[in-house]
């Protein structure tokens, strides 16, 4: 039996004495893509932040690759190829956006494939070789996810965690980057990718955790998929309607 | 009369030229870690002292002084950013607290030096002997090679943040700590930097310096207060506005010493910084909002 990419095993975790994360524990495979869903606030990307190590968990332990990477700083576990592309993230506001992709391309891994990267992230999103010379923080939205997505390839990931990457965007905006991430993940990336839309990530990945209250409650595969009525049970609880 | 006008703008150009090497590494630190740096003044003491102790006593000539100097302040800038910077990241009141433990620096090694250096006045020889004449306003060769070392630096300072990935490297954690770790730059290690290239540059100025006044254990106060103006009326910002603000005040200084004397200029500089800041609250070349 070999060990799964990744493995999320009890993580406690939380902000300053306020717990989020109870316990959870997730799992990843070397050819799979996993989505999480759940409603707001229940504990999804503090899961994404405890792993990418931005957050010490109190208890449990993540291993990527087979190592224990539980309490290693964030820029090591970049360098180990677990890529986190944070929500809305705005990056860096007064750098232009050429500058922001070639400076994403920063650990030794990823510098040697720099232009390669750099090929591939303007072949899946032509608009950010477009808006090359123009600073972060004047991006529309929806360049901002796709600047976002296009820093975490440049890491040359070998399993990327999206948060919630179209966030906010119009419905248009969205299949486009539902197209591009599904590309990626064709290409051989092993994705976990956190969305509320549940149809939006079945159609993405094979499995799925739905996180509530900083648990796992429950485990999703194609054959127990849940209809519509069952979603919306979910995010509004079981009404009397 | 033109003589003394260009009299003035020549000690406007090198007052410039001293703030602009103060202040940018003031504002390195500033964009990068988000703290104001009280121990600067104390790191530019300690430069020049370092620079007479290789130059006079051990009699290893300027010029390896001035690199000693600029060494010693550089890494008295890293433990200092190690010692009372490091251990209060992430805390909601850090700035209110480093300003607190960075003075506590500064304390330190002012009296440090007390101690080890005494209080009796020294002075370093100047880089160049003798005088040249710009224009028929006589200055001295040490301060017309500050004038050209100063901007030389500040070009090269600028063009490490612009271009090179190191450079970037500072930036991105400046503008954004968790990205910027999310992409592999370890975090802790660019803020050494920041404080090391700040305490390096600090040291250089002191060094220069020296030739020019007397080595005492406060000679950085006055240029630090002077660098935390030029910082504020700069905009808190770049490393352009801050430099710019400070070619701005050295000038202002320099014909306020000429026209009012040596004693008011001191008030009529923070009058100004605060009616400047009346009406751009973000300073000379800042953004609104930025």
């Amino acid at each position: 039996m070999t060990d799964p990419l990744l493995k999320v095993e009890g993580i406690r975790a939380g902000y300053g004495g306020a717990p989020v994360l109870h316990g959870i524990s997730v799992h990843v495979d070397t050819d799979e893509a996993v989505g999480l869903f759940g409603p707001n606030g229940h504990g999804k990307s503090t899961l994404l932040r405890t792993i990418s190590g931005l957050l010490r968990p109190g208890e449990g332990r993540v291993a990527f690759d087979g190592t224990d990477i539980t309490t290693e700083a964030a820029w090591n576990i970049v360098a180990r190829g677990l890529i986190h592309a944070q929500q809305g993230n705005t990056l860096f506001g007064t750098m232009t956006v050429g500058e922001t992709l070639e400076l994403a391309a920063f650990t030794p891994r990823a510098r040697e494939a720099k232009a390669e990267s750099l090929d591939r992230v303007h072949t899946l999103f032509p608009r950010l070789a477009e808006r090359r010379g123009q600073f972060a923080r004047t991006l529309s939205g929806g360049e901002r996810q796709m600047l976002s997505i296009g820093c975490a390839l440049m890491c040359v990931p070998r399993l990327l965690m999206l948060d919630e990457p179209t966030l906010g965007l119009s419905p248009r905006l969205k299949e486009e980057l539902a197209r591009a991430i599904g590309e990626i993940g064709k290409s051989g990336i092993p994705l976990i990718v956190v969305e509320q839309d549940v149809e939006f990530l079945m159609a993405l990945t094979k499995r799925l955790y739905l996180i509530e209250h900083g648990e796992v409650t429950r485990e999703i595969d194609k054959a127990n998929a849940p209809d519509h009525k069952e979603i919306m049970e979910i995010y509004f609880g079981a009404g009397e309607t | 009369m033109t003589e003394t006008l260009i009299a003035t703008i020549v000690s406007g150009l090198l007052l410039g030229a001293l703030y602009a090497l103060m202040a940018s590494g003031l504002s390195l630190v500033w964009t990068t870690l988000g703290v104001f740096n009280f121990a600067h003044g104390a790191l530019m003491m300690l430069g020049a002292f370092v620079a007479w102790t290789v130059c006079e006593p051990m009699g290893l000539g300027l010029i390896p002084g001035i690199v000693a100097g600029v060494a010693a302040s550089a890494l008295a800038g890293i433990v200092i950013e190690y010692l009372v910077v490091r251990p209060f990241y992430g805390n909601r009141a850090m700035l209110l607290i480093t300003v607190m433990t960075t003075l506590a620096a500064m304390i330190i090694l002012e009296s440090g030096a007390q101690i080890i250096w005494g209080a009796r006045l020294k002075q370093l020889p100047p880089l160049l002997e003798g005088n040249v004449s710009i224009f028929g306003a006589v200055v001295s060769r040490h301060e017309a090679l500050i004038i050209v070392i100063a901007p030389l630096v500040l070009l090269a300072l600028w063009r490490f943040t612009v271009s090179t990935r190191v450079g970037r490297s500072l930036r991105a954690v400046g503008l954004n700590q968790d990205a910027a770790a999310l992409i592999g730059i370890n975090v802790p290690r660019a803020f050494s930097l920041a404080f090391g290239l700040s305490a390096g540059l600090a040291g250089l100025t002191g060094a220069l310096l020296g030739s020019i006044r007397f080595i005492t254990p406060s000679l950085g106060s006055e240029p630090l207060l002077k660098a935390m103006i030029v910082v504020i009326f700069g905009g808190l910002g770049s490393l352009g506005a801050s430099a710019g603000a400070a070619f701005v005040i050295g000038m202002v200084e320099a014909f306020l010493v000429f026209s009012l004397g040596l004693y008011w200029t001191p008030s009529v500089l923070f009058v100004l910084l605060i009616v400047v800041l009346v009406f751009r609250p973000n300073g000379l070349f800042g953004r609104a909002g930025a």
